[in-house]
């Protein structure tokens, strides 16, 4: 990093708060963090506390206020914002504020305008089809109206029915939502209105917008992810990889990653897996060129079982799942490569410095997202006291957690119970699944809450998961 | 008379001329009290001769007195003559002006408001040995010399529906209306159906009621007056007012007297002086046609020779408004002339005999003939800065697009409609002949399918619309508030209720154009925004911009105050009028800017609004009130503010009438005597979720009726409850709103259709 | 039964507490002219339309707030060190000692009259749609509610769940829980009062109203 003079506010919380303290060390920079009363004992404000100078750490009324965040940038000297995921990430508001208030700061993360227009999905469709890149039938702005709802829901059940699709299925989202929240299924035009109304009303109590998508549900598919990184100029995106998050909780959340999206080395598709990696990274690329995409970013596609790619969404932000790229990805032949320091180094306007010849892939990885949660009663958050967490150093182990191990830790409920990344590497599929089960099975993990009922997680389901990673 | 009843008569006429002069005429005072009280102490000693005489001395001295005061009264002291409890009231005169009467409606407290009094009287006249009986409807306020339940001639919004509904009684008897104005203003409460918009309705109404009115002014305070006072003769009592607020409240709002406080007794009588509220001042303005002398110190119940010559005058101003609008009738009118040296009781008008009722064509030259009248009103009382070629210019285009507009509108469009007629009836046979020879193929075609629907099916639903240059746009405004530049958060009133946090302005007035994202709170924002986002952009042309707001009274500092506002805003009255499209519909739009003045409405405000209001009937464009905000008449006008009143209501009336479509929209605040007249007579009132809608503030609502009003008491929610406004918009909306009302809305006329 | 008059008395007892003004977010605090020994008092007027008595101001991103007394008391302490300082949320700026009004008399003893339906978890409520807009409405007395309906939301870690109502049937007597506030497991949500209940509430009603006199 040549210009290390640079306060970074980190604006979020646990392990991505954490990662990003981290990142900021690597390249000199100072940092200061925010926390809220429900998270004083979180490893962030911890890390904070230890290794944070003058003014790196302040009590806020909430993680979701901007006013709050850019207080406190201004009081500690902070001269950029990393908004981490979630929250702030894709608010192209916040971004825009933050860079045009009088005291300018630098928001680590897209230009506010790319921000705007990728994020929302209905432009992002636009701009895919207007490169001819393909995007998921469907509505392609959003839907106020409650006729005109059910006027495309029924279009997308007879054109399903039409291309032979046994149960046809529409997905309802709301507009402004994301990350699987907000999402039902419908299989059963009749029972259309009533799930379009309930989508609406909890858009309506969370965004405060009534728009709703209606999309057609590709059911036997796999998720696959690129990983875009550009600098400042916009004009030479370079990408990391592909990722494969087919494996979710019921409720449409990610619960292991693996890089790359599929492997057709050791495992033979009922189509060209190569060729679709390469039509999804370059569809990504050329979209990336277009907007003139400046930060990380992740463009999520679905892949069918006739081996078609269908754009879903580009998420302008980090993703959570971005270590395990990093973690199979060589810069000039280099290991060691972290995509958050990469974030906050082209954020802050250093020219990216390489291309895509630099980069290379090593191996598989596996990230496993430990939640306090139970798969059997539909991965519904557990909540209470972590009492003994730990885990074996590995050479091909990577942990981030903002859960201490040392003391115990009650879960507070404001956030996803997210208690750990897990990152693993093998230098090939079968290798990669041996660690993973090594890892899990290593894993100590125990807590109570006040009924006296023990810690449900997911490692269960992350153990038996791994034996099905990357097949189709 | 006895002399008990002399002596307590004399008593109160003490009293009412301590009452009328306070502090003031000491000596005066002194010597009539001193008298009397001689009087009465020596009185027993004194034989019932010498009683008699002192007596007789006595109240030819109260007399002397009396008509010496005459000459001293002030504007102030006709205030106090006019609320005072010995002032004849209605009932008096039912009694002694009328023959007979009946009251309808109400016995005392037993009425719907007690304060508004209605009767069926006549009035008996002979015609050589023609006995006829001539009924009136007779309406007034009743003050009923100060009986608690009367309100002081307050009326309630009910009371002023009462007088209307008899208005429109008396049109399907074809009998006159006579009313009498006793009201020191309309109770200002919002109960449905609402203060300012019942008096709305009266003048709208009023404005094409087909019989002979005449107002008769005692006490007329402002909005309530004009409930019943739109006539077309309008008289006065020479001790009466007739102003735009009373004089305290006009004191209040100049020496800026806030909460319970009093502004002092000497700015009261300073305003009351300057507004030019006495008969004279009515008169000579023209605001009043002709003024009826009362004794020295004002009419009181004992004054039969006063009765007698109130009945001659509106025996005389209904004859004379008959007989204007009757065919031929040159002689009697000619009778009933004003002469110079002759007294109203030289005429001898009970013996002349004018039928009241009118015929169809009579009813209609009476209408027009009040309109012109109106019309004619405070036309000197603004700047009209247009140099006079203009002028006859804009009145040659005017006559002109008359012409254009028959040619264009009336005949091609009848022709056109006929021809319209014709098409569809052939189309409609048409298909019903082609469904029959089609039916059978359908039938086949649909058995058969479609090779191509698939592919097609699949882009529709892959392929929806294309990404363009017109998606980039969305949250970005024509016009962007000057608070938006500002680096500052801004707290959202319902922040404690909603939950909404602070907002950075240059999203709040930028984007979301003053609204809370998480409430939907309404920041009200300036008139620009509404005529950059609303309009089509480009579009708008503006007329009449030389018409400037005066200063008629020569109120004291207010030329300067006005020149502050213009030099503020840039604008020369608070009323900005022009021509402007919406999604291509041309409409005439008239706005009340709320920065200049408070958005009040004077002469020059009031003629622009006329103005418009014909333009727009020529040019058969919609007619658009854009309400940026208007705390009333302005005061520092008097009379010519609140003219504007009637004169804008018939205007919106004639334009309606025409076959237009009279929208309003309020943003900001709409208070007062703008809304109980123009405004609050369209049948089509839409508010910007930032309204609040009222009559009266709650300042003045709790001083003149002691109540305590919510905090929501006006805003446009409870107005939409109320049924005083047809519905609520969001500003974001507004645009789009307003197309859709002029595409589903009214107006028979109007070109586009 | 209870024991009205023994509550009242153990109110009277100790008819104060301390009330601890702290900031609601960062901000830079000033104090403006309050001392300690002043008296303050809450919102007042019918519909609560005059303010408190300002306490302190905070000012955050140029945006000055007014932090107002919410009850009657009297200024016990003023954190006259942080004048002119950056406070993070939740320090403390200000000590009042109140003195309990009827309403909170009343609020105290309904709490033990009343039938108290508790949050099973600790969470985000919000009243069910429908139920919402009758309480913004109408108030929440306009609504019965009986065992099984699905009165509230509970929002959690940004799950939403419907939950029902459980308990005997009324009217919906007090409300515990506020807007976009979290509540503990356990904690009372709403306060319900049964139809055969009512005269015993109404007597509570009337016997605070005559029997508690507020201090000054
Ligand atoms: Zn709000």
């Amino acid at each position: 990093m040549q210009n290390t003079n640079h306060k970074v506010l980190v604006a979020n919380r646990g392990e991505i708060a954490i990662r990003i303290m981290q990142a900021c060390q690597k390249l000199g920079l100072g940092f200061v963090c925010v926390y809220t009363a429900e998270d004083s004992a979180s490893g962030h404000v911890r890390m904070a506390k230890e290794h944070g100078g003058e003014k790196s750490l302040y009590r806020v009324s909430s993680y979701q206020d901007a006013n709050e965040l850019l207080a406190v940038a201004d009081e500690s000297g902070a001269t950029a914002i990393h908004p981490g995921y979630g929250f702030f990430a894709e608010d192209y508001r916040f971004a825009r504020r933050v860079t045009q208030r009088e005291n300018k700061l630098i928001f680590i993360g897209p230009s506010w305008r790319i921000i705007r227009e990728l994020g929302d999905k209905i432009n992002t469709k636009r701009l895919a089809r207007s490169l001819e890149v393909p995007t998921v039938p469907g509505s392609d702005r959003p839907v106020y109206d409650e006729l005109e709802a059910e006027k495309i829901a029924r279009q997308l059940f007879e054109f399903q029915e039409e291309q032979g699709i046994r149960r046809p299925m529409v997905l309802v989202k709301a507009s402004a939502g994301g990350g699987g929240m907000g999402i039902e299924e419908v299989y059963d035009i009749d029972l259309f209105k009533s799930v379009y109304r309930r989508i609406r009303s909890y858009s309506l109590r969370q965004f405060s917008d009534e728009g709703v998508l209606i999309e057609q549900r590709i059911k036997d598919f796999n998720h696959l992810e690129v990983q875009i990184v550009s600098d400042r100029t916009g004009k030479n995106p370079v990408h990391f990889g592909t990722r494969n998050c087919s494996i979710q909780s019921t409720g449409l959340q990610k619960r292991l990653e693996i890089a790359p999206g599929f492997d057709p080395s050791s495992i033979n598709y009922t189509f060209d897996a190569q060729k679709v990696l390469d039509d999804i990274t370059e569809y990504s690329l050329a979209m990336a060129r277009k907007v003139g995409y400046d930060n990380v970013g992740t463009w999520e596609w679905i892949v069918t079982r006739d081996g078609r790619p269908f754009l879903m969404e580009v998420n302008t932000r980090i993703q959570v799942e971005n270590g395990v790229s990093a973690m199979i990805s060589r810069v000039n032949g280099k290991a060691g490569v972290d995509l958050i320091a990469e974030q906050i180094r082209v954020g802050l306007g250093e020219p990216l410095g390489y291309s895509q010849e630099n980069i290379t892939f090593d191996g598989v990885g596996i990230e496993y997202r430990l939640i306090a949660e139970n798969p059997e009663m539909k991965f519904t958050p557990w909540v209470g006291r972590i009492e003994d967490f730990g885990w074996d150093k590995h050479d091909w182990l990577q942990m981030h957690s903002h859960v201490p191990t040392d003391v115990a830790y009650d879960i507070p409920t404001e956030f996803d119970p997210n208690l750990a990344l897990a990152i693993i590497w093998g230098k090939d599929l079968s290798e990669v699944k041996v660690h993973g089960k090594e890892f899990l099975n290593e894993l100590r993990l125990t807590g109570q809450n006040q009924g006296g009922e023990s810690l449900k997680s997911n490692v269960n389901f992350l153990r038996t998961k791994t034996d099905e990673i990357l097949k189709f | 008379m006895d002399t008990e009843k002399r002596t307590q008569h004399l008593t109160e006429r003490l009293t009412y001329i301590k009452d009328i002069f306070g502090d003031k005429q000491q000596e005066n005072i002194r010597l009539l009290e001193t008298k009397l009280e001689e009087f009465i102490q020596r009185e027993n000693g004194l034989s019932v001769e010498d009683k008699f005489a002192a007596l007789s001395t006595l109240e030819d001295l109260f007399g002397f007195v009396e008509r010496n005061l005459e000459n001293e009264l002030t504007a102030m002291d006709k205030v106090r003559i006019v609320r005072h409890s010995q002032r004849i009231c209605l009932r008096d005169i039912l009694e002694n002006v009328y023959d007979n009467y009946t009251e309808i409606g109400g016995k005392d407290e037993n009425s719907i408001d007690p304060s508004m009094l209605i009767a069926r009287a006549y009035i008996t006249r002979r015609s050589g040995k023609r006995v006829y009986h001539q009924p009136v409807m007779v309406i007034g306020q009743e003050k009923g010399h100060g009986e608690e339940f009367r309100n002081g001639g307050s009326v309630k919004p009910w009371g002023n529906a009462k007088a209307l509904h008899y208005m429109r009684v008396a049109e399907t008897e074809n009998i006159p209306v006579h009313t009498f104005v006793f009201t020191p203003g309309s109770f200002p409460v919002e109960d449905a159906p609402g203060a300012a918009q019942q008096i709305a309705k009266n003048l709208y109404e009023m404005a094409a009621l087909s019989v002979p009115v005449v107002a008769v002014f005692s006490e007329g305070g402002s909005g309530g007056a004009e409930a019943i006072g739109l006539a077309d003769s309008r008289l006065m009592l020479s001790h009466g007012y007739y102003s735009v607020i009373s004089p305290e409240g006009a004191a209040a709002i100049e020496g800026r007297v806030r909460g319970g406080d009093r502004a002092g007794a000497e700015l009261v009588e300073k305003c009351a002086h300057q507004l030019k509220i006495t008969a004279d001042d009515n008169v000579r303005m023209g605001y009043i046609d002709h003024k009826i002398q009362e004794p020295a110190l004002g009419a009181r119940p004992y004054h039969y020779e006063f009765f007698r010559s109130l009945r001659q005058e509106v025996i005389r101003a209904t004859d004379e408004v008959v007989l204007n609008v009757k065919g031929f009738s040159p002689f009697r009118a000619m009778a009933l002339r004003r002469r110079k040296g002759k007294s109203i009781e030289d005429l001898d008008l009970e013996n002349i005999h004018v039928r009241w009722s009118l015929s169809r064509k009579a009813r209609a030259r009476l209408i027009a003939k009040r309109h012109a009248k109106f019309n004619k009103l405070s036309k000197s009382a603004f700047i009209d800065r247009r140099p006079i070629h203009r002028r006859v210019a804009a009145w040659f285009v005017e006559k002109g697009w008359d012409t254009y507009s028959y040619f264009k509108y009336d005949l091609w469009r009848s022709h056109q409609k006929k021809l319209m007629y014709a098409v569809e009836e052939v189309d409609a046979e048409a298909r019903v002949l082609m469904d029959k020879v089609k039916g059978p193929w359908k039938k086949i075609t649909k058995a058969i399918p479609a090779n191509t629907s698939k592919a097609d099916k699949e882009k529709e639903l892959t392929m929806l619309s294309q990404w363009d240059e017109e998606d980039q746009g969305k949250g970005q405004w024509s016009y962007i508030s000057p608070r938006a530049k500002e680096d500052r958060a801004i707290t959202c009133p319902n922040a404690e209720t909603h939950g909404c946090q602070d907002l950075w302005a240059p999203d709040l007035f930028g984007e979301y154009a003053g609204v809370c994202n998480s409430c939907g709170h309404h920041f009200p924002m300036e008139y620009q925004w509404y005529m950059h986002n609303i309009f089509d952009p480009g579009s708008i042309f503006e007329f009449n911009t030389e018409v400037e707001s005066a200063n008629p009274l020569g109120f004291e500092g207010f030329d300067l105050k006005l020149e502050q506002a213009k030099n503020k805003t840039g604008l020369k009255s608070s009323c900005t009028t022009f021509e402007a499209r919406i999604n291509n519909v041309k409409v005439v739009v008239a706005t009340l800017i709320a920065p200049f003045r408070g958005g009040t409405v004077g002469a020059a405000e009031g003629e622009k609004f006329v103005q418009a209001a014909e333009r727009a009937k020529k040019k058969r464009f919609p007619f658009i009130s854009y309400v940026h905000g208007t705390a009333g008449i302005r005061i520092q006008e008097g009379v010519n503010g609140v003219i504007q009143m009637p004169r804008c209501t018939m205007a919106v009336r004639r334009y309606i009438d025409a076959g237009g479509l009279y929208l309003v929209l309020y943003d900001t605040n709409s208070y007062a005597g703008p809304l109980a007249s123009f405004l609050g007579c369209s049948p089509y009132q839409f508010a910007i979720r930032s309204s609040n809608i009222g009559f009266a503030g709650p300042g003045v609502i709790k001083e003149t009726t002691g109540m305590d009003i919510p905090p929501d008491y006006h805003r446009a929610q409870k107005a939409l409850s109320r049924g005083h406004i047809q519905g609520i918009w969001d500003r974001r909306d507004a645009r789009h709103n307003l197309s859709q009302a002029l595409m589903t809305m009214g107006g028979r006329n109007l070109y586009y259709r | 039964m209870l024991d009205i008059s023994k509550l009242l008395e153990e109110i009277k007892a100790s008819p104060y507490e301390e009330l601890v003004i702290t900031a609601p977010h960062t901000g830079v605090v000033s104090f403006g002219s309050i001392k300690v020994g002043d008296r303050v008092i809450g919102a007042t007027g019918t519909w609560g339309e005059i303010p408190g008595t300002p306490l302190a101001t905070l000012q955050r991103e140029r945006n000055d707030k007014i932090i107002r007394a919410t009850q009657k008391g009297v200024v016990e302490k003023i954190h006259t060190e942080l004048e002119g300082t950056f406070v993070e949320a939740g320090t403390e700026l200000v000590r009042l000692r109140h003195f309990l009004s009827k309403d909170e008399v009343l609020g105290i003893i309904l709490k033990k009259a009343l039938y108290l339906f508790e949050a099973p978890e600790r969470a985000k409520y919000y009243f069910a749609p429908d139920i919402d807009s009758k309480i913004k409405s109408s108030g929440s007395q306009s609504v019965t509610v009986h065992d099984g309906m699905e009165l509230f939301i509970m929002s959690r870690m940004k799950r939403e769940a419907p939950l029902n109502y459980s308990g005997p049937d009324g009217v919906i007597y007090a409300v515990y829980f506020q807007h976009n506030e979290n509540i503990d497991s356990g904690a009372p949500l709403i306060g319900v009062c049964p139809p055969d209940q009512l005269s015993l509430i109404e007597d509570v009603v009337v016997r605070v109203q005559t029997e508690w006199t507020e201090q000054e």
